[in-house]
């Protein structure tokens, strides 16, 4: 189910919200939105939800261990078996077949004629996200950051919270666990403006910047081989502004819905064309993945306590992570190891760059961005090579169709992206004026809604 | 004073809304949570609206509030001074729709008939898909009235969609009406799903159906109508593909159709993949031969003709997109040969509408819409001709007997 659905709109939304506020118990309001949750993701296959339950138990499992035991070994033993378990669940699902290709093909090139079978496999929607948050809170479960939950249904709403379920953002146990501990004393009418608020300015985001991007770009690049060097840049560039809106729209609707039922979820998004560098560009962008892979694979690793070569490295082991988490593909990869080239050139020459004016850095952040997303976009690496082909060398050709309403996307969406606040800096309390203006918008949504099928969101694949 | 006070308790939504107390404010949570159950209102009520200035032909109209089991809605008169083709709609092509005043008649069984056809002797019983129906054109135009204005006999419409169309349908159908005649046309549009034996869980389906009181089958189709369609959606996507027209955004529907030039220069729309498909189709000869069965039982003859797609016909004429080179016999060809070694009588629409094709379209003339899958008024007179001529019969005598034994019908093609 999609939060721009009017399924979700008209019929799981009113249903979660009268019923969660009519329960009054702690325990009864977990039930609850454990219940919500897994009716939510069952939309989309009810047979996986046997999967997530099977995770969740798992993890409950591990705290309740972590709880109990102190000595290190025991304890070592609550927190890997758990993690190895869910980990070959994610790249069993995600990665098995990735691996079986590649393996074949490294057998067929190599005059071999052994093949392995490919599997026919379905990608649990959100796999990449829940087992991230099971993860979390069972490595600060094991640091002792947080107590690890005696109550299964709070541990279980907390997986399964449907605002957050299927896209993120990865909330930390310890980021939601005071909302949770206090969620039979939340105030309804507290977070209600301001929850519609967010909600309906991810919707506006997503609805008629991402989708009306999207609309004109996708046939595009489905024919990129034919594209100029002026429809390359502008589907690329098109790209980079339809990811951001697509799951910054997500973003903010979870955390609008979020604050609807007394949860305060973290920004996801701090105004990330507005980075002056690269790596101020992954501490804004998808900031609860970054943090997640800054926290539990970079410092880690040794993070940049050691020698530049040495940080170089864990760098670069931590970006083609990041990288993969998006998907089982070489683009993806690639994507990753720029991005690890991009913030190691980035430690070398900060001091030089940090003298250039402040538009440049954030010019040149961006525009180093954007070359990414040609990468991330592509379908494979062929294809990331052509459009980068295409962006860099002449090529004369016909203009896409949608062109006009693309260039006045582009600006509508540079000028929200690189010169308004974010959601996170706004104060929610509009004059009648903007209230009226959101309400008009929200009524185009209603009929895109109505008169055509709801786009999925980017990052229901990973 | 009583008019304020009203006011107030009208816009006191607290029971809704978490300010219980408040008066509503012009804030995002009173706003937006109004709009939407505004929307939704407006959603229901407009369900209760007729449908016909919705749609942009009569088939979308009158399959809305069908009653289970029945082709269309009962006693209605639908007319369209402006409708246009399928094929238009589905590629949201609006530069291409072919306009036409369309009238559409349903009797009190739900079939394409004037209702003055069922005190009336009938001399055959026409049955099939759209093409028997006569989508597209009006009721003056359709096979049976021509077939009625050619030899003066009269033929009943039973036309339905693809799948309403079994034996026990057309033999209910005979029992209902004061027959003259034995005969049953059945058409079979070539890009029709192929006909098959029903699962014996839509036999009883269908039985119940029968079965159930008119009035519980008026309102259960009434009620499914209401689910099923919401002109909201409608007017939501007119509004949306008006947009998507290939210069605001990409026309996303375009895919759907081919846009063919012919030889005159005229476009013709076809069905997307129409010209590549192979047309190797599980045809099973056990519905033809259980319904040619089922029908002799009730004493009555089948007919069946064969109405070939319309890129089967105009594929000689189509320049651009360069037709794609293919076999020249497929499993249509094969389809009649093996009806005809069943035993069943087919006559095959193909080789006399190729000839007509050729030489209407000297005069550009169609047989065809342009926008449509479906014949036009013209196609349908020359259908008309050639089943008279196979069903040669006096008009004092009509339906006595049925069909002039097979091997002497004169035409372009292959003898029948």
């Amino acid at each position: 189910m999609l939060f721009n659905s009017l399924g979700f709109l008209y019929g799981f939304l009113p249903i979660a919200y009268l019923v969660f506020w009519r329960l009054s118990g702690k325990t009864s309001r977990y039930v609850w939105l454990a219940i919500s949750g897994y009716v939510f993701y069952s939309f989309w296959d009810y047979r996986f939800c046997a999967l997530m339950l099977f995770s969740t138990g798992v993890s409950y499992l591990a705290g309740l261990g972590l709880l109990r035991w102190q000595d290190p070994a025991r304890r070592r033993l609550c927190v890997v078996v758990p993690i190895v378990t869910d980990l070959a669940l994610l790249g069993f699902f995600k990665y098995a077949n990735f691996v079986v290709a590649n393996i074949n093909g490294v057998s067929s090139w190599s005059g071999g004629r052994a093949a392995l079978p490919v599997l026919d496999i379905v990608l649990p929607i959100g796999i990449s996200f829940y087992t991230f948050h099971t993860i979390t809170y069972m490595i600060d479960a094991y640091r002792r950051d947080i107590t690890p939950t005696t109550n299964f249904f709070k541990f279980a709403a907390y997986v399964s919270l449907f605002s957050q379920l299927v896209a993120g953002p990865i909330v930390r146990f310890r980021q939601i666990q005071e909302d949770f501990e206090n969620i039979d004393r939340a105030d309804r009418t507290a977070g209600w403006d301001k929850g519609w608020s967010f909600f309906v300015i991810g919707m506006l985001e997503k609805v008629l910047i991402a989708d009306t991007i999207a609309a004109v770009i996708d046939p595009a690049l489905a024919r990129y081989a034919q594209l100029s060097t002026v429809g390359a840049w502008l589907c690329v560039v098109g790209f980079a502004y339809q990811v951001y809106f697509d799951f910054a729209g997500y973003s903010d609707m979870a955390v609008g819905l979020g604050y609807m039922f007394g949860l305060r979820l973290p920004q996801n998004f701090n105004s990330p064309y507005k980075a002056t560098d690269i790596a101020d560009m992954w501490r804004r962008w998808h900031i609860s993945l970054s943090s997640f892979f800054r926290d539990y694979v970079y410092i880690p690793l040794g993070g940049s306590r050691g020698s530049g070569l040495l940080t170089a490295r864990n760098l670069m082991i931590t970006m083609v992570l990041v990288g993969l988490w998006h998907g089982a593909s070489w683009t993806y990869v690639v994507f990753g190891a720029y991005q690890g080239l991009l913030l190691i050139l980035n430690r070398m020459i900060r001091g030089v760059w940090g003298r250039l004016p402040l538009w440049t850095r954030r010019l040149g952040t961006f525009g180093l961005w954007v070359i990414g997303c040609a990468i991330f976009r592509a379908s494979g690496v062929g294809m990331a090579g052509t459009l980068l082909g295409k962006m860099f060398t002449w090529h004369p050709g016909a203009t896409i169709v949608g062109e006009g309403t693309l260039l006045a996307m582009l600006v509508l969406s540079a000028a929200l992206t690189h010169w308004t606040l974010n959601t996170f800096e706004l104060r929610h309390r509009w004059s009648p004026a903007w209230v009226t203006g959101f309400a008009v918008a929200f009524g185009f949504c209603l009929i895109a809604l109505y008169g055509s099928r709801p786009a999925p969101y980017i990052y229901f694949q990973f | 004073m009583e008019t304020a006070k009203t006011h107030r308790s009208i816009w006191r939504l607290g029971h809704i809304f978490p300010h219980r107390t408040q008066p509503l404010r012009w804030q995002l949570g009173t706003v937006i949570p109004s709009l939407l159950a505004t929307v939704a209102l407006v959603g229901i009520l407009v369900r209760f609206m007729p449908i016909d200035p919705f749609t942009f032909r009569a088939w979308e109209a009158l399959t809305r509030d069908r009653p289970p089991g029945m082709a269309f809605a009962p006693n209605h008169r639908y007319y369209n001074a402006r409708a246009s083709g399928d094929l238009a709609a589905f590629g949201n092509l609006p530069s291409l729709r072919q306009y036409r005043p369309e009238q559409f008649t349903t009797d009190a069984f739900g079939f394409r008939n004037p209702p003055s056809l069922l005190t009336e002797e009938v001399s055959a019983i026409l049955a099939g898909d759209s093409f028997a129906v006569g989508s597209g054109i009006s009721d003056d135009e359709t096979l049976s009235s021509q077939l009625r204005a050619l030899t003066g006999c009269i033929v009943y419409n039973a036309g339905s969609e693809v799948g309403h169309i079994m034996p026990d349908d057309i033999v209910n159908v005979a029992h209902r009406l004061k027959m003259r005649g034995r005969l049953v046309i059945r058409i079979v549009a070539e890009l029709a799903p192929p006909a098959a034996n029903p699962s014996p869980l839509a036999s009883r389906v269908r039985a119940l159906e029968a079965r159930m009181p008119a009035g519980i089958r008026g309102l259960a189709g009434r009620l499914k109508g209401l689910i099923d369609v919401s002109p909201l959606q409608i007017v939501s996507t007119r509004a949306w593909k008006a947009l998507e027209d290939d210069r605001i955004l990409p026309n996303k529907y375009a895919a759907r159709v081919v846009k063919a030039t012919l030889a005159n220069g005229d476009v013709m729309l076809f069905q997307a993949r129409e010209d590549r498909a192979d047309h190797q189709r599980g045809i099973s000869l056990d519905y033809w031969r259980w319904l040619r069965d089922d029908l002799q039982r009730a004493q009555l003859d089948l007919l069946v003709v064969l109405a070939p797609s319309k890129y089967r016909v105009y594929r000689p004429f189509v320049v651009d997109p360069r037709p794609v080179r293919r076999e020249p016999d497929d499993s249509w060809v094969q389809f009649a040969a093996d009806l005809r070694a069943a035993g069943v009588s087919v006559l095959d629409l193909t080789p006399f509408l190729s000839v007509e094709v050729a030489r209407s379209l000297e005069h550009g003339e169609y047989l065809y819409w342009l926008d449509d899958v479906h014949w036009n008024a013209h196609g349908v007179a020359v259908a008309a001709a050639v089943i008279q001529d196979r069903w040669r019969v006096p008009a004092s005598s009509c339906g006595l007997p049925a069909l002039r034994q097979g091997g002497s019908l004169r035409g372009p093609g292959p003898q029948q």
